[in-house]
């Protein structure tokens, strides 16, 4: 057993309920495939730094879980799947820090004004 | 900080042992060091955009090596993490 660490870009169309009936369905897949969730954490809609499909919000989803690693081509496949996944990652964990709560977590209201406005040109 | 050892006036032929000297003073630099090792960062996270905008100044291109002073091992860690982050549009490719 491995452990992952993914992150799912919703469509901003996607309403609270459905996002976690979103997730559910994940779970269900990898708790199917004998994985289990370490950590769930939805960071919401936020400002997308670059549009992706003609939207510029997109809802953020991180999930850390423990499975054999014929489930991340499984999951890769459903996340391609669903047309309203604008982007996803999977990638290992490569750090204990990975496993607490990630830096998006953390109260930082400086950091959201920063992405809200784009940078200055030189 | 450059024009700091500099005294204005004075001919051309007076200045030059100052100059020598000047230039000398510029020829010095503060021993470039990397951030992370420095700070015994061991793990690069894609997900701390604080860091790695500062990674990333103005255009969004990745802040060489040769000036940021962060030496190889880590620098392939940070474009990892950078490249990571672009994908998941947390911080721009480019920026005009």
């Amino acid at each position: 057993m491995l452990q992952y660490e993914t992150v799912f870009i919703a469509d901003p169309t996607y309403t609270d309920e459905e996002i976690d009936e979103l997730i559910k369905g994940y779970e269900q897949v990898i708790g199917s495939a004998k994985g289990k969730v370490i950590k769930t954490e939805k960071w919401g809609k936020r400002r997308l730094a670059y549009p992706i499909r003609r939207s510029e919000e997109g809802v953020y989803v991180l999930m850390t879980i423990e499975c054999p690693p014929s489930l991340v081509k499984e999951l890769d496949r459903r996340y391609r799947m669903n047309d309203r996944i604008l982007r996803h990652l999977v990638v290992r964990v490569e750090n204990e820090a990975q496993i607490g709560p990630s830096p998006m977590m953390k109260p930082r209201p400086e950091r959201d004004e920063l992405m809200a406005e784009p940078m200055m040109a030189p | 900080m450059r024009m700091g050892g500099r005294e204005s006036g004075g001919g051309r032929g007076q200045d030059r042992g100052r100059k020598k000297q000047y230039k000398k003073k510029f020829l010095f630099r503060k021993k470039k060091f990397c951030k992370f090792c420095d700070e015994k960062i061991k793990f690069i996270d894609y997900k701390d955009l604080r860091l790695l905008q500062a990674f990333t100044p103005e255009r969004a291109k990745i802040f060489p090596r040769r000036i940021s002073g962060t030496c190889s091992k880590h620098q392939r860690k940070l474009m990892q993490a950078i490249k990571r982050a672009r994908l998941l549009a947390l911080i721009p490719f480019t920026s005009d």
